[in-house]
Formats: C-alpha cells, sequence, structure tokens
C-alpha cells in the first residue's frame, strides 16, 4: 500500500510541477509596480452627486438646504411686502444671527455639519429680504456672554446676547436654528432614513417664528438588489 | 525521465531562492536598538541624528518605522511642524502600500515577511492619526479636527477589511481609540456652539471608557453648562506614560511541532524526504514594559488639583487589533514552509538526488528555514497609555508643576510648565513620561 502511494506520489508531473512555479515567479514579476495610485477629478455641475452608502451626504444634504432655504426666504418675501421700507419704498433688510446646526439625527455629520452652515448662511445672505450676521461675530458673542446656543430662546438671555451684538453695531432682528433630525424604518437587512432639515426663524422684538422644513427619504441595503427588492413598483407593503 | 534542461532550472532555482533568503534576514530591532536607547536617555540630539542616517537608506524594508520613530523624536523636541509633516507623509504611503503588490507577497513566501514594503499594522494606521491630532493640536490645531474624524474613519474602515478577511469575530478587536471621540469633543465644545456634536464625541467616548469620570462630567457639562465660566479657559493636559508596544520574536512552537510531525509523514510515504523542521516557525508577538507609574498628579501654582486619568490604552489597542491578524500571520509562515519544503522535493526529484545528495539538499532546505524572522518592524517609541485632565482656570498665566505618581503618592520630582490661559479657550499641554522623568519638552499650546 505504502508503495502504490509512493508511487503515485512519484507520478506528479514534477516538471509540470516547476514549470508552474516558475510561471508563477514570471507572473509575479511581471506584476511589478501593481500598485495603482489614486486620482481624482471635477464633478461638472450637472452631474449628479455620489449617494454615501452608509451615510448621508451631499446627495441629502444639498437638495435639503436648497429646499428650506428656498421656502424660508419665500415666506420672508411675503412677510416683508408688509415689513419696513426705507424712504425709496424698498423692504428693509433684516438681520439674521443664524446660531447654528444642530444635530438630532442618527448620523454623525463629521465634516458636514460646518459646510452646512456655510451654505445656509451665504443663501440668506444672498437674498434680498434678509442681511445675515458674521459666524465670528456671533461666536464672539456666545464667547462673551458664555451662553449655550440653545439657551438664548429664554428671553433673558435673548436679550442679553442681542444687546452685545448691538453694542457690536450688529442689532439682530432674527435668530435663526438649523435642525437635522432622521427617522429609521429598519426591514431585515435594509433600513429607510428620511432625513429632515427644519430651519426655524424667530422674530427677537415679537418672539413669534416661522418654521420651514424639508425632506428626503433614502435608503440603504446590503446588497444592490435591495433597491429592487424594497423600492420597486409592484411591492405593496403590509 | 525529467525534461531535458530541467535539473538546471531547478538547481538554479534552489540557488536563487537561498540567495535571495540569505538577504531576507533583516535584524530591525537591533538596529534601532541604539537610537531608541538614546531616546530613552533623553539625548534626542544624537537620537535624532542616528535615526536620521537610517532614514536616509529609502530603499529599506523599514524606513517607515524610522520616520515614526524620527516623529516622536521631533514632536518631543518641540517641534510639532515637523513630526505633523512626516506623520503625514508616512499615512499617505501606507494608504498607498495597502495595495497588494503580487511580486512582493510571493516573495515574501519564499523568504520571509520583511520582504514587503511595511505598510503598518492596523493600530499604527490608527495612532498615526491620533498623533496627526495632538502635533497639529500642539501648534494652531488647525487640522487636529480633521485627524480627530479620520482616525475614527480609518477605524471604519479597517473594521470593514477585519470583517471581510476574518468574518464577524474579528469586529470586536477593532474599536476606535477613545482619543479620537474625545479630542473631537473637546475641540466640538471648544466653538462654544457645537455642544450637540460635543455631546455625541464625549458619549461615544463613554462607551468605549464605561464609567470614565472625565467622560460623564464632560456629558454632564455639554448637556447642561458651558465649555466654561466667564474669564476662564480651560487647560488640558496630556500625558503620554510608559514604553508602548512593540513586536518581538517569538517561536510557534505548536505550529512547528505540527509541521515537523506533517514533514515526517511525508518523507516516509514520499519518494524523497523533505527537510525536517528543525527550525522553529517564528512570528512576531506584541509586547510592553509594565506601566512605571499610574498617572501624573498636576499641581497649579504650587496647590495639587487633579491627575491625569487614562483615556487610551496603546497595548490593548494594538494587542487586540494584532491579535485579530496573527491566525494569518502564522498560515503565511506555514505555507512559507510548505512552499520551501516543496521546493527541495521538486529539486530533488529532477536532480535524481542520491541519498548522500539528498541529505545535503536537507541541510540546505534547514538552512533556507533558518533564515526567516519574524516582521518585527514596529513603531518603537509609542508610550504604552495616554492620559487626560481637564482644568478650568482662571484667564492668565499659570504654572504647571507635573509630577509622577503611584498609588496616590509623587514618585518623581516635578516637571513645571507655564501656560497661558485665555477666557473661553483651550490650552493644550502634552508631556512623554516612559519612565519617571520626562523625555525632552513639556510642550504647551498657548491659543
Amino acid at each position: 500500500m505504502a508503495r502504490s502511494r509512493t508511487a503515485y506520489f512519484g507520478q506528479i508531473s514534477i516538471s509540470k510541477a516547476s514549470g508552474l512555479c516558475l510561471g508563477a515567479l514570471a507572473l509575479a514579476g511581471a506584476a511589478l509596480g501593481c500598485r495603482g495610485y489614486q486620482y481624482g477629478h471635477l464633478i461638472k455641475n450637472d452631474q449628479p452627486d455620489m449617494v454615501g452608502s452608509h451615510s448621508a451626504g451631499s446627495e441629502v444634504f444639498n437638495p435639503l438646504i436648497d429646499e428650506t432655504v428656498a421656502k424660508l426666504l419665500g415666506t420672508a418675501e411675503v412677510a416683508s411686502q408688509h415689513g419696513l421700507v426705507s424712504p425709496d419704498g424698498v423692504p428693509i433688510q433684516r438681520s439674521v444671527c443664524f446660531v447654528g446646526v444642530e444635530n438630532k439625527s442618527a448620523e454623525e455629520l463629521g465634516d458636514f455639519k460646518d459646510q452646512i452652515y456655510q451654505q445656509i448662511d451665504t443663501q440668506i445672505n444672498r437674498s434680498q429680504a434678509f442681511r445675515a450676521i458674521s459666524r465670528r461675530m456671533v461666536d464672539a458673542g456666545l464667547q462673551e456672554t458664555r451662553l449655550r446656543p440653545d439657551a438664548l430662546l429664554v428671553p433673558d438671555n435673548m436679550q442679553l446676547f442681542c444687546s452685545v451684538l448691538q453694542r457690536d453695531g450688529q442689532p439682530v432682528d432674527y435668530l435663526l436654528y438649523a435642525t437635522l433630525t432622521s427617522g429609521t424604518t429598519e426591514r431585515n437587512k435594509s433600513s429607510q432614513r428620511d432625513y429632515l432639515l427644519t430651519l426655524e426663524l424667530i422674530d427677537t422684538h415679537t418672539g413669534s417664528y416661522t418654521k420651514e422644513q424639508a425632506s428626503v427619504r433614502k435608503g440603504y441595503h446590503s446588497s444592490y438588489l435591495g433597491k429592487a427588492v424594497n423600492y420597486n413598483p409592484f411591492k405593496a407593503w403590509k | 525521465m525529467p525534461a531535458p534542461g530541467g535539473p538546471v532550472a531547478a538547481c538554479c532555482l534552489v540557488l536563487v531562492l537561498g540567495v535571495i533568503s540569505s538577504c531576507g534576514c533583516s535584524t530591525h530591532a537591533h538596529r534601532l536598538q541604539q537610537p531608541r536607547q538614546l531616546f530613552y536617555s533623553n539625548q534626542l540630539d544624537q537620537a535624532h541624528e542616528q535615526f536620521d542616517k537610517l532614514s536616509e537608506k529609502k530603499r529599506r524594508s523599514d524606513s517607515s518605522v524610522v520616520q515614526l520613530d524620527l516623529a516622536m523624536v521631533e514632536l518631543v523636541s518641540g517641534q510639532p511642524r515637523a513630526c505633523e509633516q512626516r506623520l503625514r507623509d508616512i499615512r499617505d504611503r501606507w494608504d498607498h502600500l495597502e495595495q497588494d503588490s503580487v511580486l512582493e507577497s510571493t516573495t515574501s513566501l519564499l523568504t520571509d515577511d520583511q520582504r514587503k514594503a511595511y505598510s503598518g499594522e492596523d493600530y499604527e494606521k490608527l495612532l498615526v492619526r491620533v498623533f496627526l491630532t495632538l502635533s497639529s493640536l500642539m501648534q494652531d490645531g488647525v487640522d487636529a479636527e480633521s485627524y480627530t474624524l479620520q482616525t475614527i474613519e480609518k477605524t471604519e474602515d479597517l473594521r470593514e477589511k477585519a470583517k471581510t478577511k476574518w468574518g464577524d469575530g474579528a469586529l470586536q478587536s477593532y474599536s476606535v481609540p477613545p482619543i479620537a471621540p474625545y479630542m473631537r469633543g473637546v475641540l466640538r465644545e471648544a466653538t462654544l456652539s457645537n455642544y450637540d456634536d460635543a455631546l455625541r464625541a464625549y458619549q461615544a467616548t463613554e462607551s468605549l471608557l464605561p464609567g470614565a469620570p472625565f467622560a460623564l462630567a464632560d456629558i454632564e457639562r455639554v448637556t447642561h453648562s458651558v465649555h466654561s465660566n466667564p474669564g476662564h479657559g480651560v487647560v488640558y493636559v496630556l500625558s503620554m506614560i510608559g514604553r508602548g508596544p512593540y513586536k518581538t520574536e517569538v517561536a510557534a512552537e505548536a505550529t512547528s511541532d505540527a509541521l515537523l510531525i506533517a514533514d515526517r509523514i511525508v518523507s516516509a510515504i514520499g519518494q524523497y524526504s523533505v527537510p525536517p523542521t528543525l527550525a522553529p516557525i517564528k512570528v512576531p508577538a506584541i509586547v510592553s514594559s509594565p506601566m512605571p507609574f499610574d498617572v501624573i498628579g498636576v499641581r497649579v501654582d504650587g496647590i495639587p488639583v487633579s491627575t491625569t486619568l487614562p483615556l487610551t490604552d496603546l497595548h490593548s489597542l494594538a494587542e487586540q487589533t494584532f491579535n485579530a491578524k496573527l491566525p494569518e500571520i502564522m498560515a503565511r509562515a506555514v505555507a512559507r514552509r510548505v512552499i520551501k519544503k516543496g521546493a527541495v522535493y521538486v529539486a530533488k526529484d529532477q536532480l535524481n538526488a542520491a541519498p548522500i545528495a539528498s541529505l545535503a539538499m536537507d541541510g540546505l532546505g534547514v538552512a533556507w528555514e533558518a533564515t526567516e524572522s519574524a516582521d518585527t518592524r514596529c513603531w518603537g517609541l509609542l508610550p504604552r497609555e495616554i492620559q487626560v485632565l481637564r482644568l478650568e482656570l482662571p484667564s492668565g498665566t499659570h504654572t504647571l508643576d507635573l509630577e509622577p505618581v503611584v498609588n496616590d503618592r509623587p514618585c518623581s520630582r516635578p516637571t513645571p510648565c507655564t501656560v497661558r490661559v485665555e477666557d473661553a479657550r483651550n490650552t493644550y499641554v502634552l508631556g512623554y513620561w516612559p519612565d519617571l522623568q520626562p523625555i525632552g519638552q513639556i510642550l504647551v499650546n498657548n491659543p
């Protein structure tokens, strides 16, 4: 029995095996420098955003910001028709103190938070109805008063904060808060997350507020077919 | 009958492999021993000079660990900018080297793992980003927050890769170094307007360090209070304590014994014998020296205030991530042995080796196997633990005395440093105590 095994072992095509070894080495040699490099490219404005696989990104935040700010400015336009006007008949711009973005969603915003702030701030500043107060002035006011952003709604705190900015030549007509929330629906290995951006504009003179929202729904799946399985037109949720 | 020219090719192959393997037995730890010793004896200029000489040989397979050691020398010498630049280069280089190279993988199977360009252990990849955060904080801190995010993202990336390679069981070995979310919380809180981010970060820290008193205090503060009272600023004392994880070579006895039995079986049933596994299979293992003391006590203007508390245990981080990878290292070592034995067997067959020639070739095979050494390349100057203390102090200049403490008693003379505290701003103090005395300078970032 041992002999036959030996014979079998000896029958393995040794020359083929050594040929394969040499072939593998040659292949390895040919693969020299197979580590690639990283490349970048510019994305044209009309190209769609990349869709994040694990969390929200540009594809969620950009439309949210655009929609909420547009709604807020639209509402403000209507309101300003009944508001203060200059002797020339031009509506007077109201100053907005954008206090910050509060993240109450299930996801860490990472480097997107300041991006969201800057995008909202810029869009508001471009409008005819509002003039945004510089973020550096807002930060300086918060530093001086040592008030938390969420504490500014207490009337005494609001008054103190506005008086500090007014003293620095930045009277405040409105406080603006942005809040990002999310709601998650799980189904086996897929999930749907609804992102909601809310902008609250609070009149510091009267305490009344305007609120606008926009939402984006997004599905996450562990396989490529997850989208087809969960969101096909024939699917009837039960 | 073997194919014409086959014996010659086989002999050439064995000889070439032998030559290659003889080049593969570099002793990384021995080469870096002297400059590292100079570092620990606080002779930073000499250590820098020696590391510098070693780093000039750019084609060395351990050049990146030399660069890392240099970065540590520069950090404690008060050159955080140079340190940051060096660490950034290493980070980018390692990211590039994460891609597989077939040639290197093949060569490493014929020699040992040190033939591969060193792309860092997983814990080192995370710690490069941690030390980037610290070196940035010791300057203007402009990139510190980005580095904390990069650490968190890299952890997720490594977790995903570990899950793909080794299954769900590997996930528990990969957790983010607590210092990363903690420093993110510190930086977000310092904006005075992002307390929600700070809360998330401190909660993440607390989940990694359950019950850590400082994390609980931080959560309480960012939930209900503010960064600091008017007229006050905050000082963060970050202490790096002990000599951190490094790799050493150990023999995998059980695997060596199993392989010895296996090759005896093959020798018994085969036409030719295979080289016996006399040289043990060598694999790296993570070790650290014990902590030289417990914590750093801090006196402010001569008054004892508090002590630092553990924030990140680098030894545990290294051990956990390395142990997840160990079966793969072991498997590669066994595969390497099998290939070497197979090559000798093929050579014997091609040459129709006579018994004496066969014995000689076995000897050659054993020698070839004995040239293997474990890949002990590593960042050798890491601390064992990073600790932190948060102090809220009135604006102005203060003197801090930092002293090692064991069992609530000072065990070495204090090291003074002067800090300038600014209203509503953070000041960072960083020191490294591998033993009872600090190395180099106590770094202070004045806002």
